[in-house]
């Protein structure tokens, strides 16, 4: 006899719909502290380590901030992508593409100072995010291809380009042939919030990008138009919403910000280009996004607590000898977790008594 | 060695829909059996039982008078139900003995001598080691055939299966399917294909909104008896609706329509031509599946053509999108309420905002002027008694009947010149369907043309002035409402002839 049966839901919970990611984010823990203490750490220690060590003190309050800028600039770009059933996976190229155009430019105005230094770099940055984002949406709409293959594969591409750029024409003449180019001009770099902190002003680029986003989302007829898209193409179509343009349209939007979020780290903590610009950001912004719901607001939570796992890894790392792939680890967990409990959303655990008419199940 | 099949009060009810309502059949070997019906009707409910993809609420199956459990396909399978469905499940890069080997656990050499011999005995040719894509639809069928045969099936079920075979593929399909009944296999046809059913089934179950009609052998069937069990509340007396002078003043013109479709699954549409006057409904009948729904999409612009073949006013509009359409005041109800005419997650009044012509000012500067769609949204729900005046509650709450009224009522409250809609009163309760049908009688009296797409052959009788029949992506010639009957239309349905 069954002891429960499992049973669909009349309607998706908007209760849960937020709880779940709460759920995933204990389930992380839980299994975290269950991996750690088979690879022989004291779980709790080691949880200690992971999450609460690197934010205790300021500095390292401000690196967690830091590191949720790009990620949260990103996930932002992406949520308009993925509320309107578009699958860009390709922000870490768009970023690195975006990185590329803007390290470009400020190297153009290598030894130069001026305040109109940093706004044109910047906007190279988002330009060149966008433009490569449109690459694969112009490949989807003309011609029919798959944008999770194109974007994910054009990562590859710009990630190759930066090696080529900074190993050959863009390296630093005086740099005893490191892969890495001049450091930019103080022109060209992100202010500084605080000093000895290394925190700068490209967060206000990303709460600015939250604020916008939410104005679109939620205020405009295009934003409108990308969630009827999202739920019915068949009804966008019926509504006469012109499809190929809003693809391309929240291609370029989720390329910019990737673009941008380049932009925050050459020009911010880096100060130049070299071939680790991102540890990946481009793809953890995907678990971000979805960490938090789609929603500017959510975005902003998730962006913060995908963070703590970069930092908490490098902490473990450096106190306990943990490898600090275990981040990607609890990245990886969040995400199946959030993926598995999704399935709450529509379904709900029915525990079945002994009912007479059940007996016979 | 015969074999029995028996589904003894089984019912299946969905959310919102009894899918099979307490049916009951009773099948023997040897005979081919015709499950008929519109879509929606519940054969495909029906058969997912019979093949362990469902389970039913209630009922029971008996094989050779045996109780079968059935948890899913494998159960089926093991008891030698096999099913070919519509749609193909082959992997298209892989060739076609690795699609054949897929399911099975026997050694490939094996296989390879009972698929070759299974192959001969029923004068298939197919090459094994071609990839499926290079093969056409008929062929791809044979294979899907093949690998339910090396089971050695005794009930093999026939889902749909001619909708994308060519006519010459059609008749070896047939040719096959008697061969393996005289030799046994118990074959259940499922399809909504009248002519289909009088060529080769020996006895046809009509079903209609999940219920079963009636049961009945081919000899004491004709196409016309059985389109009528099929689509309307048989011959009921209706009332026709009382035409009054009418003007010939024309409002829509389409000329040397033709629409051809990459997918096999869609129908095209050969050379339609036919005009519609204010004030005039033109209901167009038929089965569906002939080309009802592609017609629509060109009607409402989702799938643009050369912009002469629809004139509207005098306006060449064929290449404009449904949006611009609604500026020349068309308005447009699809047949999918749930899919797309509305979207169920969404709340009253953002359905409301899918209708946006111009002067709505829903969305002005590009901002949503939520306050407007609001107060317009409550106009529609008193207007046209919707029975909620909640314009933040969400759609998917509203009865089928309601939601259908708020879509009418979306699309009339523009004083639209001419609506054209798909079957609109499709699985409602019979009070919804009195309105809307009072509804669109009330257009008409306001000089208003309509276009009534409709399955539902006593609706057709009921609002139209002209009818016409779609069969297989052609018009019949257009008919004064008056001269019609539902045995004509029947006829016609069927892809008869009439004089």
């Amino acid at each position: 006899m069954k002891l429960f049966k499992i049973v669909k839901r009349d309607e998706a919970s908007k209760l849960i719909f937020f709880l779940t990611p709460i759920l995933a984010i204990i389930l992380t823990l839980i299994f975290g502290a269950l991996i750690f203490y088979f690879l022989g750490f004291k779980p709790l220690e080691a949880l200690k380590f992971f999450f609460i060590v690197p934010i205790n003190n300021v500095y390292g309050f401000s690196e967690l901030l830091l590191k949720a800028t790009p990620l949260c600039l990103i996930a932002i770009g992406l949520s308009f992508c993925f509320k309107s059933n578009n699958w860009n996976i390709g922000a870490e190229g768009q970023l690195t593409f975006g990185g590329i155009v803007s390290g470009g430019v400020a190297l153009l105005f290598y030894g130069q100072e001026g305040f109109y230094i940093l706004p044109i770099v910047v906007l190279a940055g988002a330009v060149g995010g966008m433009l490569y984002a449109l690459i694969p949406a112009v490949l989807k709409t003309y011609f029919n291809t798959n944008e999770i293959l194109v974007s994910l594969m054009l990562v590859y591409v710009s990630k190759l380009l930066l090696d080529y750029l900074v190993v050959g024409p863009w390296s630093n003449p005086e740099g005893f042939n490191f892969p890495e180019t001049r450091q930019f001009s103080e022109s060209a770099r992100m202010p500084i919030l605080f000093e000895g902190l290394r925190i700068h002003a490209g967060i206000f680029i990303a709460l600015a990008a939250v604020i916008i986003s939410w104005v679109v989302f939620y205020k405009t007829y295009l934003g409108f138009q990308m969630k009827v898209s999202g739920f019915s193409l068949k009804t966008a179509k019926y509504a006469g919403y012109k499809g190929k343009t809003m693809i391309l349209l929240v291609f370029m939007i989720s390329g910019a910000c990737a673009g941008l979020a380049g932009v925050g780290e050459i020009t911010g903590p880096i100060g130049q280009l070299h071939r680790m610009i991102s540890p990946d950001y481009g793809f953890t912004a995907i678990i971000v996004a979805f960490l938090g719901r789609l929603n500017p607001i959510g975005i902003i939570f998730a962006s913060l607590v995908v963070a703590l796992t970069y930092l908490g890894a490098e902490t473990a790392q450096i106190f306990l000898q943990i490898p600090k792939y275990t981040g990607q680890v609890f990245q990886g967990m969040i995400l199946f977790f959030l993926l598995a409990s999704d399935y709450l959303l529509f379904f709900k655990i029915k525990f079945l008594g002994m009912k007479k008419n059940e007996l016979r199940h | 060695m015969s074999t029995n099949l028996k589904i003894s009060n089984v019912t299946k009810i969905y959310p919102g829909c009894v899918a099979n309502d307490n049916i009951s059949l009773e099948f023997e070997s040897g005979k081919i059996y015709a499950l008929l019906g519109e879509n929606g009707a519940g054969k495909s409910t029906l058969v997912k039982i019979l093949s362990g993809v469902i389970m039913p609420d209630d009922g029971q199956i008996f094989l050779n008078n045996k109780v079968l459990k059935l948890n899913s396909p494998i159960d089926a399978k093991k008891n030698k139900i096999d099913m070919v469905f519509q749609h193909f499940n082959l992997f298209e890069t892989l060739s076609v003995f690795e699609n054949l080997i897929i399911d099975s656990n026997e050694t490939r050499e094996n296989l390879r001598e009972k698929i070759k011999s299974t192959m001969e005995k029923y004068n298939f040719s197919i090459d094994l080691d071609v990839p499926v894509l290079n093969l056409s639809a008929g062929q791809k069928q044979k294979i899907e055939i093949i690998r339910c045969l090396i089971r050695s099936p005794e009930v093999l079920i026939m889902d749909e299966p001619t909708s994308v075979l060519t006519e010459q593929e059609t008749s070896e399909l047939f040719s096959s399917l008697k061969q393996f009944s005289e030799e046994g296999i118990l074959i259940i046809y499922i399809t909504h294909k009248l002519k289909e059913v009088m060529s080769i089934c020996d006895e046809v179950a009509v079903m209609r909104k999940g219920q079963l009609v009636s049961v009945s052998k081919i000899i004491d069937e004709k196409i016309e008896t059985l389109a009528n069990k099929m689509v309307g509340q048989n011959l009921k007396t209706v009332k026709k609706k009382i035409s009054k002078e009418k003007s010939k003043e024309q409002l829509i013109k389409i000329s040397n329509l033709n629409f051809s479709s990459e997918d096999p699954f869609e129908t095209n549409l050969k050379n339609v031509n036919f005009e519609v006057n204010r004030g005039e409904c033109l209901g167009i009948a038929g089965i569906s599946g002939n080309g009802q729904s592609e017609l629509f999409q060109i009607l409402s612009g989702e799938i643009i053509s050369e912009s002469n073949s629809v004139l509207f006013n005098n306006n060449p509009i064929g290449n404009l999108n449904p949006q611009q359409r609604r500026e020349y005041l068309m308005a447009f109800s699809p047949e999918d309420r749930m899919e797309q005419a509305a979207i169920p997650q969404m709340k009253i009044f953002e359905n409301v905002a899918l209708n946006n012509f111009k002067s709505s000012n829903f969305f002005n500067g590009g901002l949503i002027n939520e306050k407007k769609i609001k107060e317009h949204s409550k106009k529609i729900l008193s207007d046209f008694s919707v029975n909620t005046d909640n314009v933040e509650l969400k759609s998917q709450f509203l009865s089928g009947g309601n939601l259908q009224k708020l879509i009418i009522g979306r699309e009339l409250i523009t004083s639209p010149e001419l609506l054209i809609c798909f079957n609109p009163t499709w699985g409602l309760d019979v009070g919804a369907i009195n309105y809307i049908h009072e509804t669109l009688i009330k257009i008409n009296e306001q000089k208003k043309s309509i276009i009534l797409i409709s399955t539902d052959t006593d609706e057709l009788l009921k609002l139209s002035d002209k009818i016409c029949v779609i069969y297989k992506g052609k018009l019949s010639k257009i008919m004064d409402a008056e001269e019609v009957t539902s045995e004509k239309l029947g006829i016609l349905m069927g892809g008869g002839e009439i004089v």
